[in-house]
């Protein structure tokens, strides 16, 4: 019987702990909204300046197989040496072909969404195949017109299919299986602004100006004083990219697929301070 | 208790039984090694029913314990019905029957030879004295097969040899007069002049290696005798001599001469196209911007037609729809239907269904024989019918269509001319009831009416293909290809299939089939529902055995293995995995150029890979010009033009050919002629230099670059 109460009594005691853990939980202000004892006035402070790209880039692929793993090797190194003596043949200061990581894998075999645990090789034999990106770029076309833009892209696209690479992003998905991910940034040339801190500094301080401008009229509207900044959080940080695993892409930077002015867009949290009157301390 | 005892004891033995079992050295499986009998590979030759394979363990048995009567009684109880059937031999290769008790018996020990005479010296006579009139070549055969060892084997080889080589089939010659050289040491009939025969036989028949060897024992071994022969007398070695030295006098007394001429082709400079037949156009015009996106999106818009130049006239299969072009003029002669029909096939999305390779021409003489059919003809499994027409006019001769003997034929691959006969792969379509797996054939057809002369089963395929052909989104289907050469009598079937075989080209006796290791060229991988996670692989395009010296190259559209085979040694000289995606181009000295992903030029005495050079869109299909002084394909961005010795891209003459898929490339005597999906282009071959001008009145300089024939063909 005692051993009953006891049993009973710490189920009771394990059960109250529990839901007042859980209640503290759900007190605590959840990280995308205010604090719920906020003071003062936060507002949102926005620009956007934009900028001409200053690189182009293409994408290409170079890659080889076979059974022979030597083969493979001859294949992919002569496939590459083509595509840099080709590029080199243009004498283009400006343009350098950058080499990404190599891959070293089996051909034709790819990730399974439809199946866990792997897949059944069905193959006799294995060929193996060697991949490595290359990204073909073309510096200072910001001083450029949209012609002279339009000849540099049409012969780095020439001479790279010419020397025989894959020239875009390469459709290696299944094509049975919908992914929008695999959909993305599938243009053949790529317009990069990696360049832009003068523009990035004049955008937070549009920002900071518009958030101040927002304050002052919630001040005015309720006849407070508008104090210091207490606070500012980044909402949206121009081309910044959150780290990836085998990440080979600059995390700062901004892409467009077409010849354009690429906007620069700052988004700040700004938190003001209410200066309180004599009669209010 | 008596039952826990038990118990103990069998886990005890059942633990014992798989720890022994774990400790056994594994049995090295040889992946390599193919056996015509693998339920998993594609093609299965005729094979040899299990009584066969039990008498011949029986004799092996049996021979082990020289129980020599009853081994040879077990070799006996083989039907004759079975002696075509094909057994495992060596090396790789699927022999039959009758050939593999014929090994057999010549291997025996002295022993057993005299056990053998003792028991079958007298049958094997009878069949000797009754071997006349039309019987005779049967009965030595039979003798040459079943009775070789006995006292008349010998004389019967000879004979056989003789009507053989009266026949043409000297490779069959040569090895009856070989094997009573190098199998008979007691025979009683002349060494020397059997050499000469042999060695004459052998030179009829191409295999020069082997001739020089026979010259060599004839003059160590035999130069003491005196033998006689067409008429000559004299040692062996001098009189093989004189009779090869009089055989080439004639063949090059009959070859016309060759017109000399520089033999380079340039295209060094934009040259304009001498004549351009827009063929695509014709389909689009009146298309409407829906039509059109529908058409270009059907893979039928991307079909290259297949082209054949006699004379002056260049044929041309669109698809079934056939034209007559003067290449000197570059006008149509006439068309066997308007190209614009193709329209409504737009629509249509069964073209999927179809492998459009098969569509083929081919030209000799007053006659074209098309292979194609009706595209309007929904039935997806609708076999592909043989036409003959007259060359001047288009007419029909005759069509397969319209004679019995094609009835359940469905023909597959593209015909070639040789002896005067037509040959062809066809699908059988299993038995009469239509039941059970296709079968691979060839078929020997009189070209001037279609008449089949005979018809050899290579093999029963173990999947069906023709229920394997469905796609997605206008995808093409592809399915094995089965090509043809002939040489020296002999027709070589690469079926694409795993088995590469040789058939006489007169009878049409299957001699023996070459099995190789392959995956199936159309398997289920494209159903999603079936394991479709390995990307499809568009498959090069099937190549034909390449003959390079005394072997021909084989490399099957789904294997990873090249390899060389000595065709009438039977053995395999060198193979090397390769890509496989790889296709036979050409030779080019001692360098074997392959397409595929790539272009890449093989060493073949070192066997190692020298280079590869991607082309634009990579050479998967299409006839890539191989020749000593460079390498030329049409490819979407032009024609590019590689050295063959390092695989440089010496330059890209873009031409006229732009907005196509690539295509073909075929020399003539005057012209360079680029078939594409849109275009047939011809373009003027020229000596190299800025200076070579055009116009009527440069033809001759322009014909100055005549080689003589056309060349490098794939």
């Amino acid at each position: 019987m005692k051993r009953t109460l006891l049993a009973g009594a710490a189920a009771l005691y394990f059960f109250w702990t529990s839901g007042s853990a859980q209640a503290q939980y759900f007190g605590q202000p959840m990280e995308s909204r205010p604090p719920d004892n906020i003071e003062g006035f936060t507002v949102s402070g926005k620009a956007r300046v934009s900028a001409k790209p200053n690189l182009v880039e293409i994408d290409l692929e170079v890659s080889a197989s076979s059974e022979l793993t030597a083969d493979a090797i001859v294949k992919y190194r002569d496939a590459r040496k083509r595509i840099h003596d080709a590029f080199a043949a243009l004498k283009l200061k400006n343009v350098e072909v950058e080499e990404r990581g190599l891959l070293v894998d089996q051909k034709g075999m790819m990730q399974n969404p439809y199946m866990w645990g792997g897949q059944m090789n069905t193959r006799n034999k294995t060929e193996v195949q060697l991949t490595r990106k290359l990204v073909v770029k073309a510096s200072n076309i910001r001083e450029l017109s949209e012609e002279a833009v339009l000849q540099l892209v049409a012969k780095l696209l020439d001479v790279a299919q010419d020397a025989g690479a894959r020239v875009g992003a390469q459709n290696n998905f299944n094509p049975y299986y919908y992914n929008p991910w695999q959909n993305m940034n599938t243009s053949l040339v790529r317009f990069v602004l990696d360049d832009f801190d003068k523009q990035l500094e004049d955008a937070y301080e549009k920002a900071i100006a518009d958030a101040k401008t927002r304050a002052q009229r919630l001040a005015r509207l309720s006849k407070v004083e508008l104090g210091p900044v207490v606070a500012v959080r980044e909402v949206a940080i121009p081309g910044e990219r959150p780290a990836m695993a085998e990440d080979e892409v600059p995390r700062k930077r901004l892409e467009a697929g077409k010849f354009q002015d690429i906007p620069i867009n700052v988004d700040l949290m700004v938190r003001f301070d209410i200066r309180r009157t004599p009669d209010q301390k | 208790m008596k039952r826990w005892v038990i118990a103990a004891w069998l886990l005890l033995a059942s633990t014992a039984i798989a720890a022994s079992a774990q400790d056994a050295p594994a049995k090295p499986k040889d992946e390599d090694k193919v056996s015509n009998d693998q339920p998993d590979r594609p093609l299965q030759m005729p094979p040899a029913s299990t009584e066969v394979k039990e008498a011949l363990d029986d004799f092996d048995r049996f021979k082990r314990r020289s129980a020599w009567e009853r081994a040879l009684k077990a070799l006996y109880t083989i039907p004759e019905d079975q002696a075509s059937k094909f057994i495992d031999g060596e090396n790789g290769f699927i022999i039959p029957v009758a050939s593999k008790r014929r090994q057999l018996l010549a291997a025996l020990a002295p022993a057993a030879q005299t056990a053998y005479r003792l028991f079958y010296d007298a049958e094997a006579q009878r069949l000797f004295k009754e071997a006349a009139g039309p019987n005779e070549l049967k009965s030595l055969e039979r003798i040459y097969s079943a009775y070789f060892t006995t006292s008349v084997g010998d004389n019967a080889a000879d004979r056989l040899g003789d009507f053989y080589f009266e026949l043409g089939h000297f490779d069959r010659a040569a090895n009856c007069w070989l094997s009573v050289l190098r199998e008979c040491p007691d025979t009683d009939l002349s060494r020397g002049l059997l050499g000469v025969k042999a060695g004459l036989a052998l030179y009829r028949a191409g295999r020069r290696t082997e001739l020089e060897q026979i010259r060599s024992e004839l003059a160590d071994r035999y130069s003491d005798e005196r033998v006689s022969l067409g008429g000559q007398t004299a040692a062996p070695a001098a009189l093989l001599g004189q009779l090869i030295e009089s055989e080439k006098a004639t063949v090059d007394a009959e070859q016309p001469a060759r017109i000399a001429g520089p033999a380079n082709l340039k295209l060094d400079t934009e040259i304009d196209a001498d004549w351009q037949f827009k063929f695509a156009a014709s389909v689009e015009a009146g298309m409407n911007e829906a039509e059109l996106v529908q058409w270009e999106s059907n893979a039928l818009s991307a079909v290259v037609p297949s082209v054949t130049i006699d004379g002056s006239t260049l044929f041309a299969n669109y698809l079934g729809y056939i034209i007559a072009i003067d290449t000197k003029s570059g006008k149509m002669l006439w068309r066997s239907g308007s190209f614009h029909h193709l329209e409504a096939m737009g629509n249509q999305n069964f073209a999927g269904m179809m492998d459009t390779s098969r569509f083929t021409i081919l030209a000799a003489g007053d006659q074209i024989w098309t292979l194609g059919r009706d595209l309007k003809d929904q039935n997806f499994f609708a076999p592909f019918q043989l036409v003959c027409r007259r060359a001047t006019s288009g007419e029909v001769v005759w069509q397969s269509h319209d004679l019995s003997d094609y009835a359940q034929l469905d023909l597959c691959g593209p015909p070639i001319l040789a002896a005067g006969k037509l040959f062809i792969p066809a699908k059988g379509q299993g038995n009469q009831q239509n039941q059970g797996m296709p079968q691979q054939l060839v078929l020997a057809i009189q070209p001037h009416d279609g008449k089949v002369l005979w018809k050899s089963e290579i093999g029963s395929f173990r999947q069906n293909q023709m229920y394997n052909r469905w796609g997605w989104g206008g995808n093409m289907m592809t399915e094995a290809q089965p090509r043809l050469i002939y040489r020296v009598g002999a027709i070589y079937i690469e079926t694409h299939a795993g088995v590469l075989a040789r058939l006489d080209a007169d009878s049409g006796a299957l001699d023996w089939g070459y099995a190789y290791q392959t995956d199936p060229v159309q398997g289920q991988g494209r159903f999603f529902w079936n394991g479709y996670m390995q990307m499809p692989e568009t498959p090069a395009t099937g190549s034909a055995p390449l003959e390079s010296g005394e072997t021909l190259v084989v490399k099957g559209m789904q294997s990873t293995k090249l390899f060389a085979l000595d065709p009438n040694r039977m053995k395999v000289a060198w193979e090397r995995p390769v890509a496989r995606s790889s296709r036979l181009l050409g030779t080019i000295g001692t360098n074997l150029i392959m397409g595929g992903d790539e272009i890449c030029g093989l060493d073949l005495p070192n066997k190692t890979l020298q280079w590869a050079t991607r082309v634009p869109n990579g050479c998967l299909s299409g006839r890539v010009l191989v020749r000593p002084d460079g390498l030329w394909q049409l490819t979407s961005r032009g024609i590019v033009e590689l050295d063959p010795k390092s695989g440089e891209v010496r330059r890209i003459f873009r031409g006229k050919d732009l907005g196509t898929v690539g295509g073909d490339l075929i020399l003539t005597d005057t012209l360079l002629l680029a078939v594409s999906n849109r275009t047939i282009t011809a373009y003027p071959r020229r000596p190299a230099g800025p200076q070579a001008s055009r116009g009527e009145d440069s033809n001759a300089k322009r014909l100055s670059s005549i080689t003589g024939e056309n060349e490098g063909i794939e």
